[in-house]
C-alpha cells in the first residue's frame, strides 16, 4: 500500500481552494470538498483489499456531505464482526495519517454504535448523518435506520437532551450572537445549533428542515434566516480555516481585520471593516440562535396562549409587551408572531400612552428580557431608533466582553436585580434605599453607552443622545436631567477609584462637588456597578470594587460632614467663579495662578472677598522670612476680627502667631491653616480683645507684627514671655480636668484631636508648639469657650500627610500635651 | 538579567510606564495586585455599611532588565511611584536565569 491517494487528495484539495476566493467558500464548494474526499476514499478502499461486511462510512459534518478546509474528516469503519478488522483499518487510514490529513476514526459494530448511541448523544447525533462512502451500503443504512428508531422513540427525550447539551455548550464556548471572539461552531448561534435542527427534524420522523416547517415549528421567514446564517457561517468559518491552515474554530482578534477584507467588508466613518464584519457575524448568529431557541420551545413547551390580538398600533404592541413582563413572562410566541407582521412605521411617535406602558415595562422587573424580546420581534428601533448604531456594534477593549446592545441590556438587567435584591454588598443596599427615583437608574443603565455610534467620544454623544430620545419619549424632566448625569458620568466613579490618588482632599472634593448629592452618589455607584458587572469579568474584579467603594465611601463623607468645608462641597464650583469675578480686572494670568495655587479647601471656606484680600496679600513675591498681615473686621462675631497672616511656611509657625496674639492681647476663636502649592502659610484667624469693650486699635496690631516678627527671627522668646504674662491672671478656682480624645473616623484626611481644659492666656499657643514638636502638622483649629472650659478641635496630618494612625504616636500625642497643660 | 517586580499605588501606573519607556524600556508585564505591608487594611463606612479591607489594591509591574539597566530602572520606578506617603510600595530586584522569546526561539539578553 503507497501513500499515493492521500497525495493525489491533498493536490485536489489545493486545487479546489485555489479556485475558490473565501467569499465563495460557502456550503457548494464544502459539498464539491467532500466529494472529492469521497472520491479518492473510494479509490484507496477499492485498492485496500477490504473484505466483505465492511463498510467506510462518513460521520458528522463530512456525513450530511460537507467538508470545509480545516474539518476533520470524520470516519468509521463499521463492520460484521469481521475478523482482522484492525489491519483493515490500518490499510486504510495509515495512508490518511501519513499523508498528514486530519482523520476522526472509529471502528465499529452495527451494535456497538447503538450502544453508543444510546449512551451518548454526540455520538449519536453525528451517526444520524452517517452515510456509507465505500463498501456495505445496507449495512450502513441498517445502522443508520436502528440510530435514527432509537431518537425517533421519543422525539422530546431526544430535543431536551440536545436542548440540555447545548446548554453545556453554549456554557463553555460563549456565543456567535456577541463574542468578541466567537467559536463558530460551538457557540450560541453556531454552526452546531444549526445542525441540531437537522437532527430534530430526523427525529420527528423527517430528512431535513422542511419536516420542522411542515409540522409548524419552523416559519418560512425563519427557514430563510437560518438558511442565510448557516451560508454565512460556513463562509466564515472556512475563511477562518484557510487563512490560519488549521481548525480554529474560533473567530480570533488577530484574523478579523484580514478576514473581512478577503470576505469583502470596508472601512467605513463609523465603523471598521473587522467590526463590520463582526457586526455581520453577531447578527447572523442572533437570528440563529432566536430561531434555535423558538423551535425547541414549540416543541418542548407548546404554549396554549395563541396570543391576544394586537391591533397595529404603537401604543397596543408596547402594551402588549409591557402586559406581560407585567406579569412576569416573555411575550407568547403566538403574540410575538403577530407583531412580527405588524409593519410600525420609522420613528414611532411617542403617545402619553406609548410612554405610560413603557414605564410599566420598565418598573416590572422584567424589563431587559422585555426589551430584547421586542428587538427580537424588530420593533425596538421603531420605538427607539438611537438603538440602532449600538446594535451588534462590537467593542474592542480589554473590558468588554459583549456588544454595545447586548451590554446595555445586561447592565439594565442588572441595575433590575439590584434593585429587586441587593444581594451581599452593604454598599449597594444602602445606595439603593437612598434611591428615590428608579426610573431614573434604570433608564441610566440602558443608555448609559447608548453614545457608543462610533462617531467620537461615547460619554459626550450619549449624553446628548439621551437626553433626545428622553425628551422623544416624554420622560419627565427629573428623571431625565438625572439620567442625562448619570449617562454623563457613568465613567467618573470608576476612572476616578482606579486612576487617582484617592487620599488627595482636593480630588475628593472636587468629584463631590460634580456628582452634587447623595443621592445622585448612590445612583451613580448602582449604574458603575451594574456597568461594570455587565462588562466582563476584568472589569468587576475585587480589586477595583475595593478602589470603587473606597471613593464612595469618602464622597459620602464629605456630603455628611461639615468638616474642611465639605457642606459647600457642592459649591466649590461656584465659588471659584465667584472668586475669579471679586478679581475681575486683575491680571488674568496672575488671578489663574494664584487660584491653582490654592488647595479646594480653602476655596470653599474662605469667602471671596477675603480671598480677594489675600490674592493682593501674595500678589508681591514674599522675601525670605517676611509676614504679611490684613486685618477686616468682619468676624464671626461682633467684636471679633478675621486676621490674615501670609508668609513663607515654616514649622512652628501656627504656634509662634498664637504666641504674639496672646502677648498683644488677643484671644483666638478659631484659626485656620492653609498651605499653598507653592509653600505659602495664608493663616486665616478670628480674634477679638481679650478684654471686653477693649478697642483694638492700629497700635496693638503694629505691637502684633512687631513681636510675630521678632519670634520669627528668633530676636524674642514667645515662650518665657507668655509664661511671665499668664503670672498675672489667676488659674480658674474650680478644677477643670483635662480631656484629650483623638479621633480617627471623624475624616478621611485629618485625625481629629479634640482637647477641653481650663481656658488660660497663651492656650493655643502651647497646644500647638505641642503638637509642632510632635511633627504634627495642624490643619483646621476650632476653639469653642464654655465659661472657664475650652474644647479646641485640631484637624491634624503627620509630617507625610497622612492620618495619624499609630497607637505610640497617639499616645505620646496625649502624654505630651497633658503635661504641657499641667505646667 | 534581572527580574525587576515593583508594588506601587495603582494611579501611579501611567507615570511608571512613561517613566520606563522614556529610558528605554519597552515591554513590561502588569497585573492587579492586592496585599499588605506596613499600610494595613482599614475599614471603609458608606451610610453605616461597613466594609473591612484587609487587602489593599495596588499594581504589580515587572520588567526584564539587563544588569546595568537595573539601577536606572529602580530609580525611574522610585521617582515616578513616590507621593511620600505610606502605602508607596515597594521594589524587588531578583536574578533571571532565563528568558525565551516564544515567537523565535531567541533566549536570554536576546530576548529581553
Amino acid at each position: 500500500m503507497t501513500g499515493r491517494p492521500a497525495e493525489e487528495l491533498l493536490a485536489h484539495l489545493r486545487e479546489l481552494d485555489r479556485a475558490n476566493a473565501p467569499v465563495r467558500q460557502g456550503r457548494a464548494v464544502a459539498r464539491a470538498r467532500a466529494a472529492i474526499v469521497d472520491e479518492e476514499l473510494r479509490d484507496l478502499y477499492g485498492v485496500a483489499g477490504v473484505p466483505d461486511g465492511v463498510a467506510l462510512v462518513a460521520l458528522g459534518g463530512y456525513g450530511r456531505g460537507m467538508l470545509l478546509p480545516g474539518s476533520d474528516i470524520d470516519l468509521l469503519i463499521l463492520h460484521d464482526r469481521v475478523k482482522d478488522i484492525d489491519r483493515v483499518a490500518e490499510r486504510l487510514f495509515y495512508p490518511l495519517w501519513d499523508s498528514g490529513l486530519k482523520l476522526g476514526h472509529n471502528v465499529r459494530t452495527v451494535k456497538e454504535c447503538i450502544a453508543e448511541a444510546e449512551a451518548r448523544i454526540d455520538v449519536a447525533s453525528a451517526m444520524l448523518d452517517a452515510r456509507a462512502v465505500a463498501g456495505d451500503e445496507a449495512m450502513c443504512e441498517a445502522m443508520v435506520t436502528s440510530i435514527r428508531s432509537v431518537v425517533r422513540r421519543s422525539p422530546k427525550d431526544f430535543a431536551l437532551r440536545l436542548r440540555e447539551d447545548a446548554a453545556d455548550r453554549h456554557e463553555r464556548f460563549g456565543s456567535v450572537a456577541s463574542d468578541l471572539e466567537p467559536d463558530l461552531k460551538e457557540g450560541a448561534g453556531g454552526l452546531r445549533d444549526l445542525n441540531a435542527l437537522g437532527w430534530l427534524a430526523i427525529a420527528l420522523d423527517g430528512e431535513d428542515l422542511e419536516a420542522l416547517t411542515d409540522s409548524q415549528l419552523l416559519g418560512a421567514r425563519e427557514a430563510d434566516a437560518i438558511d442565510e446564517a448557516e451560508e454565512f457561517l460556513i463562509r466564515l468559518r472556512s475563511t477562518l480555516h484557510l487563512v490560519t491552515g488549521g481548525r480554529l474554530d474560533r473567530l480570533v482578534l488577530d484574523h478579523q481585520p484580514a478576514i473581512a477584507e478577503m470576505l469583502g467588508f470596508e472601512d467605513d466613518t463609523d465603523m471598521s471593516a473587522a467590526d463590520a464584519l463582526m457586526r455581520a457575524t453577531f447578527e447572523r448568529g442572533r437570528e440563529a440562535r432566536w430561531v434555535v431557541d423558538v423551535v425547541f420551545e414549540r416543541l418542548l413547551e407548546p404554549s396554549a396562549d395563541t396570543g391576544t390580538a394586537i391591533a397595529a398600533t404603537p401604543e397596543a404592541v408596547m402594551a402588549a409587551f409591557a402586559d406581560a413582563a407585567e406579569s412576569g413572562r416573555a411575550l407568547p410566541l403566538a403574540s410575538l408572531e403577530a407583531v412580527d407582521a405588524i409593519d410600525l412605521p420609522e420613528g414611532v411617535v411617542w403617545s402619553d400612552e406609548v410612554r405610560d406602558a413603557f414605564l410599566r415595562m420598565l418598573r416590572s422587573g422584567r424589563a431587559a428580557a422585555a426589551i430584547e424580546e421586542m428587538d427580537r420581534a424588530g420593533v425596538l428601533v421603531r420605538y427607539l431608533p438611537d438603538w440602532a448604531p449600538v446594535r451588534y456594534r462590537p467593542q474592542r477593549d480589554p473590558f468588554h466582553r459583549y456588544t454595545v446592545d447586548v451590554h446595555l441590556l445586561r447592565a439594565l438587567g442588572g441595575m433590575e436585580g439590584l434593585l429587586a435584591m441587593p444581594g451581599d454588598d452593604p454598599m449597594a443596599r444602602e445606595a439603593v434605599g437612598l434611591v428615590g427615583d428608579r426610573d431614573a437608574v434604570l433608564l441610566g443603565a440602558l443608555l448609559h453607552d447608548i453614545g457608543k455610534d462610533g462617531t467620537g467620544n461615547h460619554v459626550v454623544i450619549g449624553e446628548s443622545t439621551a437626553r433626545r430620545a428622553l425628551e422623544r419619549m416624554g420622560i419627565e424632566e427629573q428623571t431625565r436631567e438625572l439620567v442625562r448625569f448619570l449617562v454623563g458620568e457613568h465613567l467618573l466613579l470608576s476612572d476616578t477609584a482606579t486612576r487617582r490618588d484617592l487620599t488627595d482632599e482636593n480630588l475628593i472634593l472636587s468629584v463631590a462637588a460634580r456628582i452634587g448629592d447623595p443621592e445622585r452618589l448612590a445612583a451613580l455607584y448602582l449604574v458603575s456597578i451594574a456597568d461594570a458587572a455587565a462588562t466582563g469579568p476584568h472589569a468587576s474584579t475585587p480589586w477595583r470594587q475595593t478602589l470603587l467603594r473606597e471613593l464612595v465611601a469618602k464622597i459620602q463623607h464629605v456630603f455628611e460632614r461639615g468638616d474642611v468645608g465639605a457642606d459647600t462641597a457642592d459649591t466649590l464650583a461656584e465659588r471659584t467663579e465667584a472668586l475669579a469675578e471679586v478679581l475681575v480686572g486683575e491680571d488674568a494670568d496672575e488671578v489663574a495662578r494664584f487660584l491653582a495655587d490654592l488647595p479646594h479647601s480653602y476655596v470653599v471656606t474662605v469667602p471671596p472677598e477675603e480671598a480677594a484680600i489675600h490674592f493682593s496679600l501674595l500678589r508681591a513675591e514674599l522675601d525670605g522670612l517676611e509676614v504679611r498681615t490684613a486685618e477686616s473686621v468682619t468676624g464671626v462675631e461682633q467684636d471679633t476680627v478675621r486676621l490674615s497672616v501670609v508668609c513663607t511656611d515654616r514649622p512652628g509657625l501656627l504656634a509662634k502667631i498664637a504666641g504674639a496674639l496672646s502677648l498683644s492681647g488677643f484671644s483666638i476663636l478659631s484659626a485656620q491653616v492653609f498651605t499653598t502649592e507653592s509653600g505659602v502659610a495664608v493663616d486665616v484667624f478670628d480674634v477679638a480683645s481679650t478684654f471686653e469693650g477693649d478697642e483694638v486699635g492700629e497700635e496693638r496690631w503694629r505691637d502684633f507684627r512687631g513681636t510675630l516678627r521678632k519670634a520669627l527671627d528668633g530676636r524674642l522668646s514667645l515662650d518665657y514671655r507668655v509664661k511671665e504674662k499668664r503670672q498675672y491672671y489667676p488659674a480658674h478656682r474650680t478644677a477643670i480636668p483635662v480631656e484629650v480624645t483623638i479621633e480617627n473616623d471623624a475624616s478621611d484626611f485629618y485625625t481629629v484631636i479634640e482637647i477641653g481644659c481650663a481656658d488660660r492666656v497663651g492656650l493655643l499657643f502651647d497646644l500647638t508648639r505641642t503638637l509642632g514638636e510632635l511633627e504634627v502638622d495642624v490643619h483646621l483649629a476650632k476653639i469653642a469657650t464654655y465659661g472657664g472650659r475650652v474644647v479646641d478641635a485640631f484637624y491634624v496630618r503627620d509630617v507625610v500627610g497622612r492620618k495619624i494612625e499609630d497607637d505610640e504616636h497617639v499616645d505620646e500625642i496625649r502624654r505630651a500635651i497633658a503635661a504641657r497643660l499641667a505646667e | 538579567m534581572r527580574l525587576v517586580v515593583a508594588i506601587i499605588k495603582p494611579f501611579k501606573l501611567d507615570e511608571v510606564k512613561e517613566a520606563l519607556r522614556s529610558i528605554g524600556v519597552n515591554g513590561l508585564t502588569v497585573t492587579d495586585a492586592q496585599g499588605f505591608g506596613r499600610q494595613r487594611g482599614h475599614t471603609e463606612v458608606y451610610r453605616g455599611a461597613e466594609y473591612q479591607v484587609d487587602f489593599v489594591p495596588k499594581v504589580k509591574v515587572e520588567v526584564m532588565v539587563h544588569e546595568d539597566q537595573v539601577q536606572g530602572v529602580t530609580d525611574a520606578i522610585l521617582k515616578a511611584a513616590r507621593t511620600g506617603k505610606i502605602g508607596d510600595g515597594k521594589i524587588f530586584v531578583l536574578p533571571a536565569e532565563q528568558v525565551i522569546r516564544i515567537r523565535t526561539g531567541e533566549m536570554g539578553p536576546d530576548a529581553i
